[in-house]
């Protein structure tokens, strides 16, 4: 295999798992707020793509107010989601939180279906162009797209969680939400903020993908599935650990196609993530968050 | 052990009263002024909920056609529809439900094949005829006296797939296929005619339903020394496909199925569609059966009526809707007022030249799918539109 | 749960044989084979989920790969008796067994790993077992899947409606029998402690490797079974049934029925698995109703699984116990709620 192979390999899987790092994202800021794994991720991947294609096609909105419309809206229906759904659970068990973003998952799947009907939408790439020469590989600007936005996603996360009072609060909620609580942090509003920001990564990530692939009612939960696995691969700490468990399944899925074959890529990275997890249980970068919190 | 309480025996009659009442209220007699039931199990959520959707409209429309021209021997058409939200364990309720409860004389469905396959048990056991809109091989390969297909079968297409391939002299092909259903099967029937057609799978890869992308395929596609690409896919993924091949600049000609028939495609791939060759039946351009021909004026009626009542193009699963409900209907024709089941399946069986949207259906004691290559063209997507590829 | 919960629980045995009384009489009753099947779908339901209660009600282990092992059962099966010949009997042993290793297998990780990690491990079983019931084509018959031949056991065919589904109740509620026995006596003790705090537990001389292996095993093993019997009922496996949806749904019933209990989850489980056939279960509904129940059936599931934990905390048990202590006021404490709260919450932190 040519060098100019592998790096084209190398693209896809960056761009991939650059995705997944934004799913990721999502599941560990909901997590460290609650310690719930928030199974509706997926959905909100799915809306974004959804509510872009829509406000673009239907009420002709040019394709930045569509895409920022979009992330509001997904945002809104997280933030509304944890009033209707996750507050009023007063006790906070995690497992029963869990299960109830199971119904949630169901449940806003279902409405799409009947909001934005059962066929595939189609929206347009936020460059036209054709795709870059590099070194041999061909980069496309839409990839680029969705690496400048989850680039500047985390930078933006990183600087939000160490550098503001909120950010702090965050942390503050993760480490222990009691002590938190009695130090003065709002933590009811931490999990809302939470979800509502899980809800808007998710959508940023449906609706750069969108382009490409199309979106449909039900296409949420296959990409959070992957989503999932880069969160606990990276070990659910800070958004670099997300980060670092998308690139990382990307790659992997990317890699055993080169060298093996497609029809087990799914099953090889899941024998990796695995393995992985025996060896390491608390994930690649868990030791680093328990050090830096 | 506890002694079984008084209140426990209660509750037990209780609860088998109840049971015995809502019972009561299920039980239905069927008097012949009673319209032709025929069930229909189609996929109205679920993953193939896109496909499920455009069945049920082509359906209903049809039957309020019939019915408003006085129905079928002075009785009407009744569908009973039931969803199976793609999932096999409630196809299979689905069925004995219209069978033992809605007594259809025929079963129209399901939309998937898998669905389709796990009703078999129950068709074998009533013998109620089933015509089955999904397009697996093995619903008619796997032969059962009871079960028809409208779809044009894999194993009519692929062979005249490759040998247009072959005519083009592209006989090192690269299979790009789903993991799904659709995929696997036309993957079995590609992988074992090649040989026959004189064609080399260079590369053979597979992506599965929900991938995001498809470059890393595609590169190693791009590596081999393959001449045409072959993608056999249903879905949305095979936008990515065509879109990720322009991306890299692969010269390659893509060249797909009926499964690539739907406008969605072409308004997902834009620019990436154009000059895609595909083969599926002559709907997509009724002009291609010539303008004074029945077949012409079937489809283009249909094709007028759909859009006037819906808004839309049909694609071609409300075409495959379409020819499983008028192979039903014109077969209660040809019978009398009263009938036995067994003699529906019978008329069915004799269906001979019967000019439907996906071809001209002839079924015999062998063939349960009725269609024949002649009624697919080779289409090529040019300025965002199906013509003829010559 | 105290042992004086224990024994109310017991108390209510008399409950559990009526309700088998009432249950048995259903095929008898009808001549609805439509309800008759689907009751018996509800039945496989009951044994995967009570399998899941004692795994995670009790001892604490999530598994999200639970629909592998049904799957592992109906495919084993089936293919034992239509391609190997083997009597049904055999086969089902033999789909059982084959089950319990994969459990076995399974609980190898929860040795290591807790809480998500250990959901993510068990996801990550499940879809490889999936993939391989999607790929294995000679012994599955790929995504085409493969019809299952009636059971035939001493001239009696066991698939038919009314056979099937006093089979897979029996099993059902000997399931619940045996569960039972091992949730009031030394194994229940134990997992509640390794449950409450694994390091207390070892404290304890609780032997932990034994019991997660053990509870994995049973688990599997009634999954196993769930699927043999499930096989018989639908007539027809394929990979798509066995997937992660029916893993997370049935992880859903178990939570839903709430923890400590099995018979809430038992209950959530028929509940949950006739939701979806409501527009048929309704005499009378006109069709129109019934298509527009069809159309919002899945919106309804989704908000009935939010609605059952927002009003009530403890699941279907604790409803069940609550509504039992007004009956009869003098037979034990009510159910509060806050301990058992307490106890789930501290379990799955990892």
């Amino acid at each position: 295999m040519g060098f100019p192979e592998l790096l084209q390999f190398t693209f896809a899987g960056l761009k991939n798992g650059a995705v997944y790092a934004l799913l990721a994202l999502g599941f560990t800021i909901v997590y460290a707020s609650t310690g719930v794994i928030n199974f509706a991720q997926g959905e909100f991947y799915m809306l974004g793509g959804m509510l872009a294609a829509f406000l673009f096609a239907a009420y002709g909105l040019p394709l930045p107010f569509a895409a920022v419309g979009a992330v509001a809206v997904a945002a809104g229906v997280g933030v509304v989601f944890e009033l209707l759904a996750i507050r009023p659970r007063k006790d906070g068990d995690p497992l029963a939180l869990i299960i109830i973003t199971v119904g949630g998952s169901i449940l806003i799947k279902a409405l799409s279906r009947h909001v934005f009907g059962p066929d595939e939408v189609s929206m347009p790439v936020f460059t036209r162009g054709a795709s870059l020469e590099v070194a041999g590989a061909r980069l496309e600007l839409q990839t680029l797209w969705i690496w400048g936005l989850t680039a500047t996603t985390v930078a933006a996360l990183t600087f939000l969680y160490r550098r503001t009072a909120f950010g702090r609060a965050m942390r503050a909620c993760a480490v222990n939400r009691r002590a938190a609580r009695i130090v003065g942090v709002d933590t009811r509003t931490m999990v809302m903020a939470s979800f509502g920001l899980a809800a808007a990564l998710g959508a940023l990530g449906g609706l750069a993908v969108t382009p490409l692939t199309q979106m449909r009612f039900d296409a949420g939960s296959s990409v959070a599935l992957k989503g999932f696995a880069a969160a606990i691969l990276g070990g659910l700490g800070s958004p670099v650990a997300a980060v670092v468990g998308g690139v990382v399944l990307g790659l992997l899925e990317s890699m055993s196609i080169a060298f093996l074959s497609s029809t087990y890529k799914d099953a090889v990275a899941l024998v990796v993530l695995l393995a992985v997890l025996f060896m390491r249980p608390q994930g690649l970068l868990g030791r680093a968050r328990r050090e830096k919190l | 052990m506890p002694r079984l309480t008084p209140r426990g025996v209660l509750v037990a009659a209780v609860a088998a009263a109840a049971i015995a009442a809502i019972l009561g209220g299920c039980g239905r007699s069927a008097a012949s002024a009673e319209p032709h039931r025929i069930g229909v199990i189609v996929s109205l959520t679920g993953s193939y909920a896109g496909l499920g959707d455009p069945e049920k409209n082509a359906l209903i429309m049809e039957q309020e056609r019939v019915n408003d021209e006085g129905g079928v021997n002075g009785r009407s058409i009744e569908l009973v529809f039931a969803d199976d939200g793609t999932d096999e364990a409630r196809a299979v309720t689905a069925a004995s439900k219209l069978i033992e409860q809605d007594r259809v004389v025929a079963l129209i469905g399901a939309t998937g094949t898998g669905q389709s396959m796990a009703i078999r048990g129950d068709i074998r056991r009533s013998a109620v005829p089933q015509v089955s809109m999904a397009g697996g091989t093995v619903i008619t390969d796997e032969f059962d006296e009871n079960v028809f297909q409208t779809p044009w079968s894999n194993t009519i297409v692929v062979p005249f797939v490759l040998d247009y391939l072959r005519e083009r002299g592209l006989t090192r092909v690269a299979l790009l296929t789903d993991a799904g259903g659709y995929g696997k099967d036309g993957h079995a029937i590609v992988t074992a005619e090649a040989p026959k057609a004189g064609l080399e799978i260079v590369e053979d890869q597979t992506f599965k339903p929900g991938d995001t992308d498809m470059t890393a395929q595609l590169t190693r596609i791009k590596g081999s020394d393959a001449e045409v690409i072959l993608m056999w896919a249903a879905g949305k993924e095979a936008v990515t496909v065509a879109n990720n091949r322009e991306q890299l600049g692969i010269d390659l000609p893509l060249v797909g199925g009926p499964g690539n028939a739907r406008r969605e495609f072409i308004q997902g791939a834009e620019e990436a569609a154009e000059g895609f060759v595909l083969c599926a039946g002559r709907i997509l351009v009724p002009g291609a059966y010539g303008e004074d021909t029945e077949e012409y004026r079937v489809a283009a009626d249909f094709i007028e009526r759909y859009r006037e009542k819906f808004g839309k193009d049909p694609d071609i699963f409300a075409g495959h809707a379409y020819d499983a409900f008028h192979i039903v209907v014109e077969a209660l024709r040809r019978l009398p007022r009263e009938y036995a089941p067994v003699h529906l399946r019978d008329e069915i069986e004799a269906t001979s030249g019967f000019v439907g949207i996906g071809g001209t259906f002839t079924f015999s004691p062998t063939d349960h799918n009725g269609l024949s290559a002649d009624e697919l063209v080779m289409y090529r997507v040019e300025n965002g539109e199906w013509v003829l590829e010559e | 749960m105290t042992p004086a919960g224990l024994r109310a629980f017991g108390s209510r045995w008399g409950w559990v044989l009526a309700v088998a009384v009432a249950v048995s009489t259903v095929p008898f009753l009808t001549s609805n084979t439509f309800l008759v099947k689907i009751l018996t779908l509800a039945a496989v339901n009951v044994i995967v989920v009570g399998g899941l209660a004692l795994l995670f009600g009790y001892a604490g282990q999530v598994s999200l790969g639970h629909a592998a092992f049904v799957g592992i059962g109906a495919y084993a099966a089936t293919y034992l008796t239509s391609v190997a010949g083997w009597p049904w009997p055999a086969a089902a042993a033999a789909a059982v067994a084959l089950s319990v290793a994969g459990g076995l297998l399974l609980a190898l990780p929860s040795l290591r790993l807790r809480g998500h990690y250990l959901a993510m491990a068990t996801l990550g079983f499940g879809e490889i077992v999936h993939l391989g019931f999607v790929e294995a084509e000679p012994l599955t018959g790929g995504v085409d899947g493969m019809r299952v031949p009636p059971a035939v056991v001493a001239g009696l065919d066991l698939s038919t409606p009314a056979a099937s589904y006093l089979l897979t109740w029996g099993c059902a509620l000997l399931a619940m029998v045996v569960l039972r026995n091992v949730v009031t006596r030394r194994p229940g003790r134990a997992m509640l402690a390794m449950h409450g705090s694994e390091e207390g537990a070892v404290a304890c001389g609780i032997d932990l490797t034994g019991w997660k292996v053990a509870a994995f095993g049973v688990s599997a093993a009634l999954a196993g079974l769930a699927g043999v019997l499930y096989a018989q009922r639908t007539g027809f496996v394929s990979p798509s049934q066995f997937g992660l949806t029916a893993s997370i749904l049935f992880v859903a019933m178990a939570v839903l029925g709430g923890a400590r209990s099995l018979l809430g989850p038992a209950v959530a489980a028929v509940l949950l698995t006739l939701l979806p056939y409501i527009d048929a279960l309704v005499p009378g509904l006109p069709r129109a109703a019934a298509e527009f129940v069809q159309a919002w059936v899945e919106v309804l599931v989704g908000f009935v699984i939010i609605a059952v934990m927002l009003f009530a905390p403890s699941g279907l048990a604790g409803l069940m116990r609550g509504a039992a202590a007004r009956l009869r006021p003098a037979s034990g404490p009510a159910d509060t709620g806050a301990e058992e709260d307490a106890a789930a919450g501290g379990g799955e932190a990892a």
